[in-house]
């Protein structure tokens, strides 16, 4: 599978820079405005949506028909897909994060439990948000399944209020969202590992 | 041993129907798969590779299943398919460098090899090639990692005469192994002539003919004659006549030819072009 992921990471640097160009600008405008949780949530969300973007140029390319001359089994090829977006997920809550923290600390109100807290929910949240349109894309090529954005959207529109709901005063926050962060954590863990089987099972289905 | 046995093989979808496909290829051997649009050449290509759900039938490739762990027997394989599937994005060197991480007997030095012999750039952007570049990157990458099997899907469409010269002659020395073999189509006849041991002709989904070439090459002939002449002839030794404004020109079966007429040799194209018209 080193193969496919060496293969999305090349057209993630060719395809991917205006992502980088975006997560740098969230970067700088969420460091001068640490209150604005969707300044570091927005970047994490569109890394989520880099492997449809990728599954679009090799569909475009035939590399899927390609791929299926290559000795690889269809599991793999949706694997890579799910492991280059939840890397592409890390990296970026990892540089956001830090430039947050590291606002937070100057201003003085860097909590560590609470800040780890958010930015778990952040990711868990990114990741739900991609697990949610990639069967679709698996199951009927990215064409169709942009319908599954839509659905995607509906859906992360509602955590993102509820998000905003149990932020909404900072002392219950703390306290709020530890309490509920092992659900959240296991509710996206879970999503996210049925949304790779579910795919693996569409894709193996799926004549090219 | 067989490279490749296909038994009973078929599969239906809108508008098309592979019917009970046969086709043996021994090792050693390169079978050329001739067959006009939409004849099935690459749907069996696709079945071979167990990428199409069938309607019945068995693939066994070097004794094996290919409904079993076939991404294990591609290691044994190299396509070239009509279209390449390679990113727009990716340079000959990037594509080495997944194929290194793709298949376990990729071998650098036979690609760079490969890539110079073609003229090939290494670090332009495949979006930027011309279709007989793509097509030689295809062989190039097909013929690195030492493989038993080529299964070849329109290999020489878009080569200009010099390069598919070459090409030919390098899958002609790829088989000097007799554990090596290819099954290869193309609408370029010529080329298949010169290559092949055996041909397969396939129309509309059914195969209407698997011999060895020489075979066949000694079983047909054209006699070109007046009408008179051709009246002298037994029926069974005619196939096919066609009234030229020189007199006539007729496809036969050598051995049913007095030796008084004089037999000229047949093309593998005009015995195809023959064959589908009769099957029609």
């Amino acid at each position: 599978m080193q193969g496919l992921l060496l293969k999305d990471l090349y057209m993630m640097v060719k395809y991917g820079r205006i992502y980088l160009f975006m997560s740098i600008v969230f970067c700088v405008v969420s460091f001068m405005n640490p209150e604005n949780l969707f300044l570091v949530f927005y970047p994490c969300l569109l890394c989520g949506m880099l492997p449809v973007n990728l599954l679009g140029y090799d569909e475009r390319s035939k590399w899927l028909q390609y791929c299926e001359t290559l000795p690889y089994t269809r599991a793999q090829m949706v694997s890579a897909k799910y492991l280059i977006g939840l890397f592409a997920q890390l990296a970026i809550l990892l540089v956001m994060g830090a430039a947050h923290a590291i606002r937070m600390g100057i201003d003085g109100i860097f909590y560590p439990g609470e800040f780890l807290s958010m930015m778990m929910s952040l990711l868990m949240l990114s990741l739900i948000a991609s697990s949610i349109s990639l069967p679709f894309m698996f199951k009927f090529g990215v064409e169709k399944g942009r319908l599954a954005y839509l659905i995607m959207v509906g859906v992360v529109s509602g955590g993102s209020v509820t998000m905003a709901n149990i932020l909404s005063t900072k002392t219950e926050a703390a306290t709020n969202l530890v309490s509920v962060l092992p659900v959240l954590c296991l509710v996206g863990a879970g999503i996210f590992a049925l949304s790779w089987y579910l795919s693996i099972v569409f894709y193996r289905r799926r004549e090219l | 041993m067989n490279a490749l046995e296909i038994k009973d093989l078929s599969i239906t979808f809108s508008g098309f129907h592979l019917d009970n496909l046969n086709l043996t290829l021994p090792c050693g051997c390169i079978m050329g798969l001739i067959g006009e649009n939409g004849a099935g050449k690459t749907t069996t290509i696709k079945l071979i590779l167990n990428m199409l759900y069938r309607n019945g039938g068995t693939v066994t490739l070097f004794g094996q299943d290919n409904r079993e762990d076939i991404h294990l027997l591609k290691e044994d394989i190299g396509v070239v398919m009509d279209e390449a599937g390679i990113p727009e994005c990716l340079t000959a060197d990037q594509v080495g460098k997944i194929m290194r991480h793709t298949f376990r007997r990729w071998d650098r030095e036979e690609y760079a090899r490969l890539l110079d012999q073609f003229a090939l750039p290494h670090k332009k952007p495949f979006k930027d090639f011309s279709r007989g570049m793509k097509m030689k990157l295809s062989i190039a990458i097909a013929m690195s990692h030492h493989a038993r099997l080529l299964l070849l899907d329109e290999p020489t469409g878009g080569l200009d005469p010099v390069v598919r010269d070459e090409v030919v002659e390098m899958f002609h020395d790829f088989t000097r192994d007799e554990n090596h073999a290819i099954l290869m189509s193309s609408h370029i006849v010529s080329d298949l002539e010169k290559l092949c041991d055996y041909v397969a002709f396939l129309h509309r989904g059914k195969l209407i003919l698997c011999e060895e070439k020489d075979a066949l090459l000694s079983a047909y002939g054209i006699v070109h004659c007046t009408p008179e002449q051709l009246g002298e002839l037994e029926l069974r030794a005619i196939l096919h006549t066609k009234v030229t404004p020189y007199g006539v020109e007729a496809i036969v079966l050598r051995e049913h030819i007095p030796n008084t007429f004089k037999i000229s040799p047949i093309s593998i194209e005009e015995l195809f072009v023959f064959m589908v018209k009769e099957a029609k």
